[in-house]
Protein backbone atom coordinates (compact mmCIF):
# COMPACT_ATOMS: atom_id res chain seq x y z
CA UNK A 1 0.00 0.00 0.00
CA UNK A 2 1.59 3.23 -1.13
CA UNK A 3 -0.83 5.65 0.45
CA UNK A 4 -1.12 6.09 4.21
CA UNK A 5 -3.07 8.54 6.31
CA UNK A 6 -1.81 10.21 9.46
CA UNK A 7 -3.31 12.69 11.87
CA UNK A 8 -1.84 14.45 14.84
CA UNK A 9 -0.94 17.66 16.61
CA UNK A 10 2.00 18.33 14.29
CA UNK A 11 -0.40 18.49 11.39
CA UNK A 12 -2.51 21.13 13.09
CA UNK A 13 0.60 23.26 13.21
CA UNK A 14 1.04 22.78 9.49
CA UNK A 15 -2.60 23.61 8.86
CA UNK A 16 -2.39 26.83 10.81
CA UNK A 17 0.77 27.74 8.99
CA UNK A 18 -0.92 27.10 5.70
CA UNK A 19 -3.86 29.35 6.39
CA UNK A 20 -1.57 32.26 7.05
CA UNK A 21 1.19 31.63 4.54
CA UNK A 22 -0.73 30.76 1.39
CA UNK A 23 -1.95 34.21 0.48
CA UNK A 24 -2.65 33.78 -3.19
CA UNK A 25 -5.63 31.54 -2.47
CA UNK A 26 -7.42 29.90 0.43
CA UNK A 27 -6.83 26.24 1.22
CA UNK A 28 -10.55 25.44 0.92
CA UNK A 29 -10.04 22.71 -1.68
CA UNK A 30 -7.44 20.80 0.37
CA UNK A 31 -7.98 18.65 3.45
CA UNK A 32 -5.82 20.67 5.83
CA UNK A 33 -6.77 18.53 8.85
CA UNK A 34 -5.11 15.39 7.51
CA UNK A 35 -2.13 14.37 5.45
CA UNK A 36 -1.61 11.55 3.01
CA UNK A 37 1.76 10.08 2.06
CA UNK A 38 2.39 9.26 -1.58
CA UNK A 39 5.50 7.47 -2.82
CA UNK A 40 6.65 7.57 -6.40
CA UNK A 41 8.81 9.18 -9.08
CA UNK A 42 9.03 12.86 -9.95
CA UNK A 43 8.24 13.51 -13.61
CA UNK A 44 8.33 17.34 -13.59
CA UNK A 45 9.13 20.16 -11.15
CA UNK A 46 7.85 23.64 -12.09
CA UNK A 47 9.86 26.34 -10.25
CA UNK A 48 7.25 29.01 -10.98
CA UNK A 49 4.91 31.54 -9.42
CA UNK A 50 2.42 31.76 -7.89
CA UNK A 51 3.27 28.21 -6.81
CA UNK A 52 5.78 25.50 -7.50
CA UNK A 53 4.14 22.43 -9.01
CA UNK A 54 5.32 18.83 -8.78
CA UNK A 55 4.14 16.06 -11.09
CA UNK A 56 4.64 12.51 -9.87
CA UNK A 57 3.92 8.99 -11.03
CA UNK A 58 2.60 7.00 -8.10
CA UNK A 59 1.76 3.29 -8.28
CA UNK A 60 -1.71 2.47 -6.93
CA UNK A 61 -2.60 -0.64 -4.92
CA UNK A 62 -2.73 -2.67 -8.15
CA UNK A 63 0.71 -1.41 -9.19
CA UNK A 64 -0.70 0.79 -11.98
CA UNK A 65 1.12 4.13 -12.33
CA UNK A 66 -1.12 7.14 -11.67
CA UNK A 67 -0.19 10.75 -12.35
CA UNK A 68 -0.47 13.16 -9.43
CA UNK A 69 -0.17 16.96 -9.48
CA UNK A 70 0.94 18.64 -6.26
CA UNK A 71 1.04 22.35 -5.58
CA UNK A 72 3.80 23.80 -3.40
CA UNK A 73 4.83 27.12 -1.94
CA UNK A 74 6.22 29.77 -4.29
CA UNK A 75 9.88 29.81 -5.36
CA UNK A 76 10.15 33.18 -3.56
CA UNK A 77 9.17 31.53 -0.28
CA UNK A 78 11.04 28.26 -0.82
CA UNK A 79 14.37 29.74 -1.86
CA UNK A 80 14.40 31.62 1.45
CA UNK A 81 13.94 28.25 3.17
CA UNK A 82 16.64 26.15 1.57
CA UNK A 83 15.01 24.93 -1.62
CA UNK A 84 16.34 25.58 -5.13
CA UNK A 85 14.97 24.79 -8.58
CA UNK A 86 17.27 21.74 -8.49
CA UNK A 87 15.84 20.31 -5.25
CA UNK A 88 13.64 17.97 -7.30
CA UNK A 89 14.25 16.62 -10.78
CA UNK A 90 12.58 14.08 -13.05
CA UNK A 91 13.47 10.54 -11.99
CA UNK A 92 13.83 11.35 -8.27
CA UNK A 93 12.25 8.69 -6.06
CA UNK A 94 10.55 10.47 -3.18
CA UNK A 95 7.86 10.12 -0.55
CA UNK A 96 5.70 13.18 -0.22
CA UNK A 97 3.38 14.22 2.60
CA UNK A 98 0.46 16.13 1.15
CA UNK A 99 -2.87 17.68 2.03
CA UNK A 100 -5.01 15.92 -0.56
CA UNK A 101 -7.77 17.48 -2.65
CA UNK A 102 -11.15 17.05 -0.96
CA UNK A 103 -12.79 16.12 -4.27
CA UNK A 104 -10.82 12.89 -4.56
CA UNK A 105 -8.80 13.79 -7.65
CA UNK A 106 -5.10 12.95 -7.56
CA UNK A 107 -3.72 16.24 -6.37
CA UNK A 108 -2.99 18.24 -3.26
CA UNK A 109 -0.69 20.63 -1.48
CA UNK A 110 2.85 19.58 -0.53
CA UNK A 111 3.73 19.63 3.19
CA UNK A 112 7.13 17.91 2.97
CA UNK A 113 9.31 15.67 0.83
CA UNK A 114 11.37 12.74 2.14
CA UNK A 115 14.32 11.55 0.05
CA UNK A 116 15.62 7.94 -0.04
CA UNK A 117 18.47 8.85 2.35
CA UNK A 118 15.92 10.01 4.94
CA UNK A 119 16.47 13.72 4.41
CA UNK A 120 13.27 15.77 4.79
CA UNK A 121 12.64 19.07 3.02
CA UNK A 122 9.69 21.04 4.41
CA UNK A 123 7.46 22.96 2.05
CA UNK A 124 4.85 24.38 4.39
CA UNK A 125 6.09 26.33 7.43
CA UNK A 126 7.46 23.89 9.96
CA UNK A 127 8.35 24.30 13.62
CA UNK A 128 11.01 22.28 15.36
CA UNK B 1 9.93 98.61 9.01
CA UNK B 2 12.01 95.55 9.75
CA UNK B 3 9.94 95.00 12.94
CA UNK B 4 6.68 95.43 11.03
CA UNK B 5 7.78 92.86 8.44
CA UNK B 6 8.74 90.50 11.23
CA UNK B 7 5.31 90.80 12.85
CA UNK B 8 3.63 90.30 9.50
CA UNK B 9 5.64 87.17 8.86
CA UNK B 10 4.91 85.88 12.35
CA UNK B 11 1.19 86.50 11.79
CA UNK B 12 1.28 84.66 8.50
CA UNK B 13 3.16 81.81 10.10
CA UNK B 14 0.64 81.66 12.97
CA UNK B 15 -2.30 81.68 10.57
CA UNK B 16 -0.65 78.95 8.55
CA UNK B 17 -0.06 76.88 11.67
CA UNK B 18 -3.69 77.20 12.75
CA UNK B 19 -4.96 76.17 9.33
CA UNK B 20 -2.58 73.22 9.09
CA UNK B 21 -3.33 72.13 12.65
CA UNK B 22 -7.01 71.86 11.77
CA UNK B 23 -6.45 69.19 9.12
CA UNK B 24 -3.23 67.60 10.42
CA UNK B 25 -2.66 67.52 14.18
CA UNK B 26 1.03 66.81 13.80
CA UNK B 27 1.69 69.40 11.13
CA UNK B 28 4.07 71.35 13.36
CA UNK B 29 6.20 68.24 13.85
CA UNK B 30 6.03 67.63 10.12
CA UNK B 31 7.31 71.10 9.26
CA UNK B 32 10.37 70.68 11.45
CA UNK B 33 11.16 67.21 10.06
CA UNK B 34 13.18 66.51 6.93
CA UNK B 35 10.65 65.73 4.19
CA UNK B 36 12.92 63.97 1.72
CA UNK B 37 12.24 66.60 -0.92
CA UNK B 38 15.91 66.76 -1.96
CA UNK B 39 18.73 64.20 -1.97
CA UNK B 40 20.33 66.09 0.94
CA UNK B 41 17.07 65.85 2.88
CA UNK B 42 16.75 62.13 2.08
CA UNK B 43 20.10 61.58 3.81
CA UNK B 44 18.45 62.77 7.06
CA UNK B 45 15.58 60.24 6.84
CA UNK B 46 15.71 57.04 8.91
CA UNK B 47 17.52 54.00 7.49
CA UNK B 48 14.80 51.77 6.06
CA UNK B 49 17.15 49.84 3.74
CA UNK B 50 16.77 46.13 3.20
CA UNK B 51 13.43 44.42 2.73
CA UNK B 52 10.70 43.97 5.34
CA UNK B 53 8.72 40.75 5.74
CA UNK B 54 5.31 40.68 7.41
CA UNK B 55 5.79 39.04 10.83
CA UNK B 56 3.36 36.11 11.11
CA UNK B 57 4.76 34.86 14.42
CA UNK B 58 2.20 34.32 17.15
CA UNK B 59 3.67 37.06 19.32
CA UNK B 60 3.43 39.76 16.66
CA UNK B 61 0.34 41.98 16.52
CA UNK B 62 -1.79 40.98 13.56
CA UNK B 63 0.41 37.97 12.88
CA UNK B 64 0.20 34.25 13.55
CA UNK B 65 -2.54 33.39 15.97
CA UNK B 66 -3.16 36.97 17.10
CA UNK B 67 -6.04 38.08 14.92
CA UNK B 68 -7.13 41.71 14.98
CA UNK B 69 -10.64 42.29 16.36
CA UNK B 70 -13.25 42.31 13.58
CA UNK B 71 -14.44 45.71 12.36
CA UNK B 72 -17.62 47.22 13.82
CA UNK B 73 -20.09 47.46 10.95
CA UNK B 74 -23.08 49.64 10.13
CA UNK B 75 -26.39 47.73 9.90
CA UNK B 76 -26.21 47.76 6.08
CA UNK B 77 -22.74 46.20 6.00
CA UNK B 78 -23.43 43.86 8.94
CA UNK B 79 -26.29 42.43 6.84
CA UNK B 80 -23.95 42.09 3.85
CA UNK B 81 -21.41 40.30 6.04
CA UNK B 82 -24.07 37.91 7.38
CA UNK B 83 -25.08 37.09 3.80
CA UNK B 84 -21.41 36.47 2.93
CA UNK B 85 -21.06 34.03 5.86
CA UNK B 86 -24.24 32.27 4.74
CA UNK B 87 -22.91 31.88 1.18
CA UNK B 88 -19.73 30.36 2.63
CA UNK B 89 -21.83 27.53 4.09
CA UNK B 90 -22.86 26.65 0.55
CA UNK B 91 -19.36 26.46 -0.89
CA UNK B 92 -19.31 30.01 -2.19
CA UNK B 93 -16.91 32.79 -1.11
CA UNK B 94 -14.15 30.23 -0.54
CA UNK B 95 -11.78 32.15 -2.79
CA UNK B 96 -11.33 35.73 -3.87
CA UNK B 97 -10.18 36.96 -7.25
CA UNK B 98 -6.57 36.80 -6.00
CA UNK B 99 -6.83 33.08 -6.87
CA UNK B 100 -7.28 34.34 -10.46
CA UNK B 101 -4.17 36.50 -9.99
CA UNK B 102 -6.02 39.81 -9.57
CA UNK B 103 -4.04 41.75 -6.93
CA UNK B 104 -6.03 42.53 -3.76
CA UNK B 105 -5.32 46.29 -3.69
CA UNK B 106 -5.22 48.33 -0.50
CA UNK B 107 -5.36 47.55 2.35
CA UNK B 108 -4.84 43.78 1.92
CA UNK B 109 -1.76 44.19 -0.28
CA UNK B 110 0.14 45.37 2.82
CA UNK B 111 -0.45 42.09 4.69
CA UNK B 112 0.91 39.50 2.27
CA UNK B 113 3.37 36.73 3.19
CA UNK B 114 5.99 38.38 1.00
CA UNK B 115 8.36 41.25 1.75
CA UNK B 116 8.14 44.93 0.84
CA UNK B 117 10.89 47.49 0.23
CA UNK B 118 10.80 51.28 0.76
CA UNK B 119 12.59 53.38 -1.85
CA UNK B 120 13.27 57.07 -1.23
CA UNK B 121 13.63 59.55 -4.10
CA UNK B 122 13.06 63.32 -3.81
CA UNK B 123 9.40 63.99 -3.06
CA UNK B 124 8.32 60.36 -3.14
CA UNK B 125 8.43 57.11 -1.19
CA UNK B 126 7.87 54.09 -3.41
CA UNK B 127 6.84 50.80 -1.84
CA UNK B 128 7.94 47.81 -3.90
CA UNK B 129 5.70 44.88 -2.97
CA UNK B 130 6.83 41.39 -3.93
CA UNK B 131 3.33 39.87 -3.88
CA UNK B 132 1.82 40.23 -7.37
CA UNK B 133 4.80 42.51 -8.25
CA UNK B 134 2.92 45.58 -7.02
CA UNK B 135 4.07 49.16 -6.44
CA UNK B 136 2.70 51.95 -4.24
CA UNK B 137 3.67 55.57 -4.81
CA UNK B 138 3.46 57.86 -1.77
CA UNK B 139 3.93 61.50 -2.74
CA UNK B 140 5.77 63.54 -0.09
CA UNK B 141 6.25 66.67 -2.20
CA UNK B 142 3.42 68.60 -0.57
CA UNK B 143 0.80 67.98 -3.22
CA UNK B 144 -2.84 67.34 -2.34
CA UNK B 145 -5.02 64.41 -3.43
CA UNK B 146 -6.77 65.00 -6.75
CA UNK B 147 -10.28 66.37 -6.19
CA UNK B 148 -11.87 63.34 -7.84
CA UNK B 149 -9.24 60.59 -8.03
CA UNK B 150 -9.77 57.64 -10.34
CA UNK B 151 -10.34 54.52 -8.24
CA UNK B 152 -7.19 52.37 -8.27
CA UNK B 153 -5.94 49.20 -6.58
CA UNK B 154 -3.44 51.08 -4.37
CA UNK B 155 -5.42 54.32 -4.10
CA UNK B 156 -3.90 57.81 -4.14
CA UNK B 157 -1.32 58.23 -1.36
CA UNK B 158 -0.02 61.48 0.12
CA UNK B 159 2.63 61.29 2.83
CA UNK B 160 4.66 63.47 5.15
CA UNK B 161 7.34 62.79 7.74
CA UNK B 162 6.80 63.47 11.44
CA UNK B 163 10.29 62.87 12.74
CA UNK B 164 11.08 59.22 11.97
CA UNK B 165 7.45 58.35 11.22
CA UNK B 166 6.04 58.39 7.70
CA UNK B 167 2.35 59.34 7.83
CA UNK B 168 0.39 58.28 4.76
CA UNK B 169 -3.15 59.28 3.81
CA UNK B 170 -4.76 57.21 1.05
CA UNK B 171 -8.07 57.65 -0.80
CA UNK B 172 -9.62 56.50 -4.10
CA UNK B 173 -9.90 52.70 -4.14
CA UNK B 174 -11.34 50.19 -6.60
CA UNK B 175 -14.83 49.07 -5.44
CA UNK B 176 -13.79 45.41 -5.16
CA UNK B 177 -11.08 45.73 -2.50
CA UNK B 178 -11.96 44.66 1.03
CA UNK B 179 -11.33 45.96 4.54
CA UNK B 180 -11.45 42.38 5.88
CA UNK B 181 -12.76 39.11 4.41
CA UNK B 182 -16.42 39.69 3.51
CA UNK B 183 -16.26 43.40 4.38
CA UNK B 184 -16.26 45.71 1.39
CA UNK B 185 -15.95 49.48 1.42
CA UNK B 186 -17.64 52.57 0.02
CA UNK B 187 -16.27 55.50 -1.99
CA UNK B 188 -15.66 57.19 1.36
CA UNK B 189 -12.98 54.81 2.63
CA UNK B 190 -9.85 56.57 3.83
CA UNK B 191 -6.73 54.81 5.14
CA UNK B 192 -4.12 56.43 7.36
CA UNK B 193 -0.85 54.63 8.01
CA UNK B 194 1.80 55.57 10.54
CA UNK B 195 4.98 53.75 9.54
CA UNK B 196 8.03 53.72 11.81
CA UNK B 197 10.79 51.49 13.10
CA UNK B 198 10.23 50.41 16.71
CA UNK B 199 13.69 48.80 16.80
CA UNK B 200 16.50 48.52 14.29
CA UNK B 201 14.96 45.47 12.64
CA UNK B 202 11.22 45.83 13.32
CA UNK B 203 8.91 48.13 11.37
CA UNK B 204 5.48 48.92 12.75
CA UNK B 205 2.62 49.95 10.50
CA UNK B 206 -0.36 51.32 12.40
CA UNK B 207 -3.26 51.47 10.01
CA UNK B 208 -6.54 53.28 10.64
CA UNK B 209 -9.43 52.81 8.24
CA UNK B 210 -12.46 55.08 8.31
CA UNK B 211 -15.54 54.62 6.14
CA UNK B 212 -18.75 56.20 7.49
CA UNK B 213 -20.97 54.04 5.27
CA UNK B 214 -19.34 50.77 6.43
CA UNK B 215 -17.70 51.25 9.83
CA UNK B 216 -19.28 52.61 13.01
CA UNK B 217 -15.83 53.40 14.38
CA UNK B 218 -12.30 53.60 12.93
CA UNK B 219 -10.81 50.17 12.26
CA UNK B 220 -7.27 50.16 13.68
CA UNK B 221 -4.75 47.43 13.08
CA UNK B 222 -1.06 47.19 13.94
CA UNK B 223 1.34 45.00 12.01
CA UNK B 224 5.03 44.27 12.40
CA UNK B 225 7.54 43.63 9.63
CA UNK B 226 10.99 42.11 10.15
CA UNK B 227 14.02 43.47 8.33
CA UNK B 228 16.09 41.16 6.14
CA UNK B 229 19.16 43.03 4.95
CA UNK B 230 20.35 40.12 2.82
CA UNK B 231 17.09 39.59 0.90
CA UNK B 232 15.98 41.20 -2.34
CA UNK B 233 12.50 41.71 -3.71
CA UNK B 234 12.01 38.92 -6.23
CA UNK B 235 9.82 38.52 -9.28
CA UNK B 236 6.25 37.32 -8.72
CA UNK B 237 4.28 36.96 -11.94
CA UNK B 238 1.11 35.31 -10.72
CA UNK B 239 -0.16 34.33 -14.17
CA UNK B 240 3.07 32.43 -14.94
CA UNK B 241 1.76 29.01 -13.86
CA UNK B 242 -1.47 29.38 -11.91
CA UNK B 243 -3.41 26.19 -11.18
CA UNK B 244 -5.94 27.85 -8.86
CA UNK B 245 -9.13 29.71 -9.62
CA UNK B 246 -12.26 31.30 -8.20
CA UNK B 247 -15.55 31.30 -10.10
CA UNK B 248 -17.81 34.40 -9.92
CA UNK B 249 -19.42 33.06 -6.73
CA UNK B 250 -16.04 32.36 -5.14
CA UNK B 251 -16.04 28.57 -5.49
CA UNK B 252 -12.50 27.21 -5.47
CA UNK B 253 -11.04 25.53 -8.53
CA UNK B 254 -7.81 23.55 -8.91
CA UNK B 255 -6.29 22.38 -12.20
CA UNK B 256 -4.06 19.31 -11.81
CA UNK B 257 -2.69 18.95 -15.34
CA UNK B 258 -0.63 21.47 -17.28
Amino acid sequence: MKVSIRTGCALLTLALGATTAVAHHSTAMFDMQHTVNIKGTVTQFDWTNPHTFIYMEVPNAQGVQEKWGIEGMSPNYLNRNGWTRHTLKPGDKIEMTIHALKDGRKGGFCASVTFPDGKVMYNLPHRG
Amino acid sequence: MRVAMGILLLSLAAAGTAAAAADAPHAAAARSSPQGDTWASIAKLPDWSGVWDFDYSAAAPGGGLVRPAPPHLTPEYAAKYAAYKERQKHGEEQQTSTANCVPPGMPQIMAQPYPVEFLFTPGKVTVAIEAYSQMRRIFTDGRKHPEDPDPTFQGNSIGHWEGDTLVVDTVGFIPTSTIAPGVGHSDQMRITERIRKISDDVMEIRQTIVDPKVLTEPYVSVKHYKRHKDWDIEEYICSQNNHDSADPEGRAGFKIQE
